[in-house]
């Protein structure tokens, strides 16, 4: 796997509406950029020699990353895999979808739930909104959240941006009603 | 929406004048603070050697001088940057890994629309930021910037040079930042940015080989 940069960003929101929050909101990114290692070799049926292989190193890399910049437990996540557009969308999603990028990140923070997750194509310099959920609890609202994050000179014709968000809590001054507890 | 802006100054100076550390985020008078670290692992295919490391860290805060004519600046510059300097200083230095291994840096700020450029300048070209900056890092040049008024999620590209010689040519970079929601029109961002080293495999020569 060839890495050619390494991405790590980390939002402290402090108030929001006006109000001041009583410990900061942190969100964080950490994204690898790489080589499609699907690149210049045609259709290739069968993603998994190097899904096996590149899977595993991207949670190697990322996962201690992310968790190194907060300073407070994950309780929400979500994932991303931006193709340059030379490759296919396929190519991000067998890099991503796979419990060899997964369960790392599940483990490494006590998370049971599936990871949302954005796949794009596109250009070098795109901007990708990455949705996160509850680590334990999709139905939890409090923690629906997104986050934006731009590189502006990945990915390239012939690469990979693959990435990791966190959450230490809900969104800013959280307050609608449970999930279930809507008036019908 | 003068009445939200009226809002957001109001508490932002009242959770700074009460309370007790522990019932607020931080005494930084910032609505948010972000940091950007991206490692250069490799250029055109070649293995960076060592850790090529920029890092841009960024706080979003409220133009103290938005919507009236105001002469002297100074008083809402030291009064910003007696928690707003060290704050960014401290997460720059930290994502570095150390003041050490800082070998380039740069500051940046971009204002909201419904402010002047000279209040960003304000809050950038100041002893209570460049100079505790540099001290940081134990520079000596002065310190590269570049200043922008805009429209939240404009994008500041901000430049660097050597922190001790200014005129060497592989050590001039930059560093993006940019965020979404800010600045709002009566909101600044104000950024300092640091790199480890030389741009990757600089090799254009210098003054002397000409």
């Amino acid at each position: 796997m060839k890495v050619r940069k390494l991405v790590t960003l980390v939002q402290e929101t402090q108030a929001e509406g006006g109000e001041p929050l009583s410990s900061p909101a942190t969100v964080a990114f950490a994204g690898a950029v790489i080589t499609n290692p699907w690149a210049g070799r045609g259709f290739v049926e069968d993603l998994s020699p190097s899904i096996n292989e590149s899977a595993p190193r991207l949670a190697e890399l990322l996962v201690p990353r992310l968790i190194s910049v907060l300073d407070r437990p994950v309780e929400a996540y979500g994932k991303a895999a931006i193709v340059g557009v030379n490759g296919e969308i396929e190519h991000g999603s067998g890099l991503i979808h796979t419990l060899q990028f997964g369960d790392p990140f599940r483990n490494a923070v006590a998370g049971t739930t599936l990871l949302p997750a954005v796949e794009k194509r596109a250009a070098a310099g795109t901007v990708f909104d990455i949705p996160l959920k509850h680590i334990t609890d999709m139905t939890i609202r409090s923690h629906h959240q997104t986050f934006e994050v731009r590189v502006a000179d990945a990915p390239h014709p012939d690469e990979i941006l693959v990435g990791l968000a966190a959450a230490t809590g809900g969104r800013p001054h959280a307050r609608l009603r449970e999930f279930g507890s809507d008036p019908s | 929406m003068a009445d939200s802006f009226t809002t957001m100054q109001d508490t932002v100076v009242d959770c700074r004048a009460s309370g007790t550390a522990t019932e607020r985020a931080s005494e930084v008078p910032a609505r948010a603070l972000l940091s950007r670290v991206e490692d250069i692992e490799q250029e055109y295919g070649q293995s960076v050697p060592g850790l090529l490391r920029r890092i841009v860290v960024a706080a979003v805060v409220k133009n103290p001088w938005v919507g009236r004519r105001v002469d002297d600046l100074s008083p809402g510059v030291e009064s910003m940057h007696r928690e707003l300097a060290p704050a960014l200083i401290q997460r720059l230095v930290s994502h570095a890994g150390g003041k050490e291994r800082i070998e380039a840096f740069g500051k940046g700020v971009i204002v909201g629309i419904g402010g002047e450029v000279e209040h960003g300048a304000a809050l950038i070209h100041t002893p209570h930021l460049g100079d505790l900056f540099r001290m940081a890092v134990e520079g000596t040049s002065i310190i590269a910037f570049g200043e922008l008024r805009a429209e939240a999620g404009a994008v500041l590209s901000i430049p660097m040079w050597h922190t001790r010689a200014a005129a060497t040519r592989s050590h001039y970079q930059a560093a993006e930042v940019h965020i979404p929601d800010a600045p709002r029109p009566d909101e600044i961002v104000v950024a300092l940015a640091a790199s480890t080293g030389p741009r990757p495999f600089a090799r254009i020569g210098d003054r002397l080989t000409d």
